[in-house]
């Protein structure tokens, strides 16, 4: 049972990663493809969460942390500089 | 599983940096080399190397595109 559901996680991580790109492509403005970026960086903590549990390393959870934190910012001081000029 | 994994995030860093070669607004061209610099890291991760992708996602996705983002605001104040 917990290595279907595991299977099922990473088969939906892999459909957020492929539809993520596709609007990082299709995308019209430039705010499209800024929320895509949220997104990706969304599903990659989670797909690192996935993998420190798979191989049952859970030093990996340190570097979600890391990537949440300064991929947050990130975007934020992009949105910040979109609306008015960091 | 873990093949496949590596080989989309693989296929990513490619579309993400034809994207920001391509792409003719500055904004999502740096976004999208933040991207390519996101992915490197979860390859990094996935191949076995938790401290390089911990320092790639500090220093190439999100300290790099806070000076690109610095930057801009510099070279097009001082266009006007």
């Amino acid at each position: 049972m917990a290595e279907h559901l595991v299977i099922v996680a990473a088969i939906l991580i892999l459909l957020g990663v492929l539809f993520g790109v596709l609007r990082l492509v299709l995308g019209r403005t430039v705010v499209d493809r800024v929320i895509a970026v949220d997104m990706l960086t969304v599903v990659s903590i989670s797909l690192i969460a996935l993998y420190a549990h798979v191989a049952d390393r859970f030093i990996y959870l340190d570097v979600a942390l890391v990537y949440g934190v300064l991929s947050f910012l990130a975007v934020l001081a992009v949105a910040r500089f979109l609306e008015r000029g960091l | 599983m873990l093949e496949l994994m590596t080989s989309v995030l693989c296929g990513s860093i490619i579309i993400s940096g034809f994207l920001a070669i391509r792409l003719s607004s500055t904004m999502a061209a740096m976004v999208s080399g933040g991207l390519a610099g996101l992915f490197a890291a979860l390859c990094y991760l996935l191949l076995g190397a938790p401290d390089v992708a911990m320092t790639e996602a500090s220093i190439g996705s999100g300290l790099s595109t806070l000076i690109f983002l610095y930057a801009l605001r510099r070279t097009t104040g001082a266009e006007n």
